[in-house]
């Protein structure tokens, strides 16, 4: 165990600690929900991450996408966040890519489960598509204001992003802040590792609401 | 038993009530059933929910037992009592 994950240790079964530290993760777009799931996921200790967004930074990003500051403005998202989060020294191999994600993308061959880190649903459905694909575990966050939702989807789901988010395509920008962006991106990394370290319960065939103006999350059933 | 309408989100809010059941013994579409909720909520679904030429809007969720009417029979999906219909603009942002 990495000597620094010592407080974590009596949450899970020493195989359990074992395989969180053998982890290798993909995020697809380092965004707010990107930066703060590599935020998290380098602290609990996981073993690589794979940083995928081919945008540069801008001002509008820097209210809610915790890896950049001002000097970064102009920067590629994913060098930004590879040097924010390196300088921690923490021992989680980070991995970079700028490829735009399509189709045709070819994930990295050891990664255990895709994290959604975008911010429109028609990249979204590309993204959900490729983990179908190549039967990686995928799991899905969209915030916006107070609310957001969480979907896990498994390699071997038959019911997909698309089968429940059709039709949410819009134009609009949504409307985002960091407090409400933080909370999901955390909820997710807290699903995604309940699915990985097989604890007994996790989001399947369900889908999380979270309703942070009156304080409440529910459960959706899908089937 | 009874048809369950459930809001979530902005819904939620907007009308401050966290849904509506409806005794429904016999079948009706997603059309008679915004029709209904219309009159219980002033119009609001409509102006949510479909676009000015009766289709669906984009950027709204409605379920019927867990599955998107797109995939179903869109407005013109069947439900009556025992179903559960789900109403929220889903998040978009990240």
């Amino acid at each position: 165990m990495k000597n620094y994950l010592k407080r974590q240790q009596k949450l899970f079964t020493e195989a359990q600690q074992q395989r969180l530290e053998e982890l290798n993760i993909m995020i697809a777009g380092t965004g707010g929900l990107g930066t703060n799931q590599a935020l998290q996921l380098q602290r609990i200790g996981v073993n690589k991450i794979y940083l995928y967004d081919y945008d540069q930074v801008e001002v509008s990003n820097l209210n809610r996408q915790l890896c950049y500051g001002k000097n970064d403005i102009g920067r590629t998202k994913v060098e930004a966040a590879a040097d924010f989060l390196e300088q921690f020294d923490l021992e989680t191999e980070i991995v970079v890519s700028t490829e735009k994600i399509t189709l045709a993308t070819e994930v990295p061959a050891d990664i255990d489960i895709i994290f959604d880190g975008m911010d429109n649903f028609e990249s979204r459905f590309i993204l959900d598509q490729l983990a179908a694909e190549n039967e990686i575990a995928f799991i899905h966050a969209g915030i916006e204001e107070f609310f957001a939702q969480i979907m896990l989807v498994l390699p071997e789901s038959e019911l997909r992003l698309k089968d429940v988010f059709a039709g949410s395509e819009k134009k609009e920008l949504p409307a985002v802040f960091s407090p409400a962006v933080t909370v999901t991106a955390s909820i997710q990394v807290l699903e995604a590792l309940k699915y990985l370290l097989a604890f007994d319960d996790y989001l399947e065939n369900q889908l999380l609401h979270i309703d942070l103006l009156s304080n409440q999350m529910e459960l959706i059933d899908l089937k | 038993m009874a048809l369950e309408v459930k809001f979530y989100s902005l819904f939620r809010i907007n009308l401050k009530t966290k849904g509506i059941e409806y005794q429904q013994e016999s079948e009706i579409t997603i059309t008679e059933l915004i029709e209904k909720l219309d009159q219980d909520f002033e119009g609001y679904f409509t102006q949510k929910l479909l676009k000015e030429d009766g289709t669906i809007a984009r950027g709204t969720i409605i379920l019927v037992n867990g599955k998107n009417i797109f995939h179903l029979n869109k407005l013109e999906t069947k439900v009556s009592d025992g179903d559960i219909v789900t109403l929220f603009p889903p998040s978009a942002g990240g």
